[in-house]
């Protein structure tokens, strides 16, 4: 199959064609998946290194379970997503901390129209991070997956092994806490005219 | 419609996570390649697919396919036959036959038992 014609293939397909020895279905994998599993990763970490760390760690496993794929039990992505917060979760347990440094914070993914502009994500950016590392571990991965990576909550319950229900409350309790936390940031942030 | 608190603080909140998506960190080259250096070791070191076989049709195909496994039920079919036939004079040895009887008290009962 020409490489352009497999760039249209789902994921799972993609996986077992791997798994039957196409290397150019990694290739497409990598490049499709890596984005999102590292950014998934520093969101929940905080910190650039580790998140690679964890990202070629999640896609190692991927490569290693692609023989044993069940297709149709779950999506790749959620067993990725799953796999990312169980490492990260066994880093955090043991190193506690883990605050945002500057060597830690990321560059830009893209060209913006303005110094300012990107300056201003960056801050906000930055300030929605510094206050995701003060929720517990699971109200951030579920504020995470719900309101930056755009899961339902069906699927977040899938990732989490958690009910819908249970997910709602996390992703609504982590929501008000960081309405809290950066409730006064607003005007440092640019945000003092916006309503 | 006026917006109430949660709603405007939804919105705020929201500008937040789009600055938060626009700004991911992406994976440098470097990166990339050791994830699919790792995919292409994994590859390259993966079991055959025949290893991935039912264990069933891996046995037989060590044994030598359908026609050995043909082979190998008929003798075993032909043992079961051998074994559970029931045991008959052995014909043409002509001479006196030696009979061991090894309970004799059998016997008497069963010889009182014919009366």
């Amino acid at each position: 199959m020409p490489f352009d014609a497999m760039e249209d293939l789902p994921d799972e397909a993609l996986l077992a064609r791997f798994a039957d020895g196409d290397a150019s279905a990694a290739r497409i994998l990598t490049l499709r998946l890596t984005p999102r599993v590292m950014a998934h990763a520093w969101r929940l970490l905080g910190n650039r290194t580790e998140a690679e760390d964890v990202t070629q760690e999640a896609m190692l496993r991927l490569w290693k379970q692609a023989h044993d794929w069940r297709s149709g039990e779950a999506k790749v992505t959620t067993w990725l997503y799953r796999v990312v917060a169980n490492l990260c979760i066994d880093r955090q347990r043991r190193a506690r901390g883990g605050a945002v440094t500057l060597d830690a914070i990321p560059e830009p993914a893209d060209g913006r129209a303005s110094v300012a502009d990107a300056m201003q994500d960056r801050a906000r950016a930055d300030a929605l991070q510094a206050a995701l590392d003060t929720l517990p571990t699971r109200q951030r991965q579920a504020v995470i997956l719900r309101h930056i990576d755009g899961l339902s909550n069906p699927e977040i319950a899938e990732v989490m092994g958690n009910t819908v229900e249970a997910v709602e409350s996390l992703t609504s309790r982590g929501r008000r806490a960081l309405q809290t936390r950066l409730a006064g940031r607003k005007e440092e942030l640019g945000y003092a005219d916006e309503h | 419609m006026p917006m109430n608190i949660d709603d405007h603080d939804d919105a705020g909140l929201e500008k937040y996570f789009d600055s938060a998506r626009r700004t991911a960190p992406l994976p440098s080259e470097t990166m990339l390649a050791r994830i699919m250096a790792d995919a292409e070791r994994v590859r390259a070191g993966a079991p055959s697919a025949a290893s991935h076989r039912p264990l069933k049709t891996r046995l037989r195909d060590l044994l030598g396919g359908w026609p050995t496994m043909a082979g190998l039920a008929t003798a075993a079919l032909a043992g079961l036959w051998i074994g559970t036939g029931l045991p008959g004079p052995v014909p043409g040895t002509g001479g006196p036959e030696y009979l061991v009887d090894i309970t004799p008290e059998m016997a008497f009962d069963l010889a009182l038992g014919d009366d």
